[in-house]
């Protein structure tokens, strides 16, 4: 692990050679964009070294900036890329090729055989993710009512047949990517051949389809798989880029923000407007500057803070909450504000993985809510892929239990842990984020959601009529949490978690 | 009576080639089921199979209604 203190007087990049760490001048790339960024510093160390970079965007201090990885993978929510920007840090360069040592390689070696197992048999049966990517999904949130349109002013998209995965497979997809030795290869590297959108990137995937696609109200799927690449390349979340341009969208239609403002016209649906911002939110020209900002705060500026929809200042993901309850709860809870990727009951809600929740409903959900929240803070402390891992290390009961991941963490390490355990240290992991964010100044006042959500009822599909029922959910979420009514830990949960009481 | 089956991503294949993205419109008798709609198509229905009418979580056996679209898909190998 790397911490980075302070700031760099000039821009800089660490290099990482197995055990030689070392800082150089990345004044040559600054101001480059990521795949360029990347080629020039595996030139300069190692052909097989592997990159994590900031684009113009980070470099900007644009808040939706992202840490890009080996080019198209992005680490992107929050504005981490900024964070890396503030501190003249461009880039992290790593080669190594000694592994830790296993505990128990030879049994570590079984486990993993018999899970690949698993998942080949899953495959072989057709798996949706492999065949479309991530890209499949939009066919599934539209059937249900939840697939954010117009920036949430619809929950279902009358093109959805032009943007989704069979749309991407038949047009623009070369191959599938997949990640180090993954059997499922959801990766989508696609080329855009000609016309004014030709390109050759990674993309687009769900959660991008659902903010710069449907979000915007964009069907142009040639635009859309440019606008991903634009946003790879400038280094930038494609949820948070395309759902502020979603909500500046709104606000012009509703003539809050006037063309000359802009400086040019901002409809639903206008492509090329779309791709004109995102080129001017990374360089933070014009009104691009506002949009830099994310959709909270230039809501705000231009005086209608209730077209923003994010959670502490977040913009939301794919999946309308208003049609799904438990992710309200989910949204309105997490650690890093709007994320899905902090507790995704939609795997239950939506996908039925690995029962079927009724999304529709707020019974059960703060349970549901709670565990997921740590078994995901578990996940993404073992460093597994959540496609993988909740399917194939827990067990298959409606609250997910980590058998399998605590007997791989125990061959790992040789710990011995029980599942209990591994699963108290994630709530640990989660309490302790829980108080840095109340130290910070974004305490549970923020457990809520935006006006939309709690005030206007979904207008169409399934879900119509439906706003989310925050307040059903939140106060028996805080008891089950060991917090007391107003939000904050108690002082027995803190004590028997191992937190210091401050 | 008519109603419309609509299938996602590798369920699709199940379907005849009358259909259009994915959807199609059949006749069923009165009485017929979600279950009974789903099951003429050959789909390997398994404990990874959703199935939703008119976007909505229901028993397997409630009895369709004209124009309702019975909804299938396979969240198999991930999420």
């Amino acid at each position: 692990m790397y911490i980075f203190e302070g700031k760099a007087s000039e821009p800089v990049y660490l290099w990482v050679n197995e055990d030689q760490v070392e800082v150089r001048s990345a004044a040559h790339v600054w101001g480059k964009e990521v795949p360029e960024t990347t080629d020039i510093l595996k030139v300069e160390t190692h052909p097989e070294a592997r990159v994590a970079c900031i684009g113009p965007a980070g470099e900007n201090l644009a808040l939706m900036a992202a840490i890009m990885n080996d080019k198209n993978r992005a680490a992107a929510r929050s504005g981490v890329g900024a964070v890396m920007g503030s501190k003249n840090l461009k880039a992290v360069v790593a080669m190594g090729n000694k592994n830790p040592p296993l505990f128990n390689p030879d049994a570590m070696r079984d486990i993993s055989v018999d899970t690949s197992k698993n998942v080949g048999v899953d495959i072989k049966k057709g798996s949706n993710l492999r065949i479309y990517g991530t890209a499949y999904v939009p066919q599934v949130t539209n059937t249900l009512g939840i697939l954010p349109t117009r920036n949430f002013l619809q929950g279902t998209f009358e093109h959805a047949d032009k943007v989704d995965g069979v749309a991407l497979k038949e047009q623009y997809l070369i191959k599938n990517v997949p990640c180090y030795r993954c059997p499922i290869s959801c990766g989508r590297l696609t080329e855009v051949p000609d016309g004014p959108y030709k390109g050759k990137g990674e993309g687009p995937e769900y959660e991008t389809i659902s903010s710069l696609g449907t979000g915007c109200g964009v069907s142009n799927l040639a635009a859309l798989t440019k606008a991903n690449y634009l946003c790879n390349e400038y280094g930038m979340d494609t949820i948070t880029t395309g759902m502020t341009i979603a909500a500046a969208m709104e606000m012009y239609e509703k003539g809050y923000i006037s063309e000359d403002v802009i400086g040019m016209p901002l409809r639903f649906g206008d492509h090329d407007a779309m791709i004109a911002m995102i080129h001017k939110m990374a360089r933070r020209e014009g009104f691009g500057n506002d949009l830099a900002e994310g959709s909270y705060r230039l809501c705000e500026k231009y005086g209608h803070p209730e077209i923003a929809v994010t959670a502490r200042k977040q913009e939301f993901p794919g999946y309308d909450p208003r049609g799904s309850q438990g992710m309200g709860l989910l949204y309105a809870t997490s650690n890093k504000g709007a994320s899905h990727m902090e507790g995704d009951v939609a795997y239950e809600e939506v996908f039925g993985v690995p029962v079927k929740e009724n999304p529709l409903t707020t019974e059960g959900k703060p349970e549901l809510v709670k565990h997921f929240e740590d078994s995901f803070a578990l996940i993404d402390s073992s460093g597994l892929c959540v496609f993988l891992a909740i399917r194939y290390v827990f067990s298959k009961e409606r609250m997910v239990w980590p058998v399998r991941l605590a007997d791989m963490m125990n061959l790992t390490t040789g710990a011995g842990y029980t599942p209990e355990e591994v699963l108290k240290a994630a709530e640990r992991v989660y309490n302790l984020e829980r108080m840095f964010l109340i130290k910070a100044g974004s305490g549970p006042e923020h457990d809520t959601l935006p006006h939309r959500m709690l005030h206007e009822p979904l207008p169409d599909g399934p879900a119509k009529g439906k706003v989310v029922e925050l307040d059903k959910m939140l106060p028996e979420f805080y008891k089950l949490r060991g917090w007391d009514e107003k939000g904050y830990p108690t002082k027995e949960k803190l004590e028997e978690l191992g937190l210091p009481v401050s | 009576m008519m109603i419309h089956i609509k299938m996602i991503g590798n369920y699709r294949d199940h379907l005849p080639p009358a259909s259009k993205n994915g959807m199609i419109e059949i006749e069923v008798p009165d009485g017929t089921t979600v279950h009974d709609a789903i099951s003429r198509f050959g789909i390997p229905l398994d404990d990874s199979s959703v199935i939703v009418l008119n976007g909505l979580t229901v028993d397997m056996n409630t009895p369709l209604q004209e124009g309702d679209v019975v909804t299938a898909f396979s969240a198999i190998a991930g999420g």
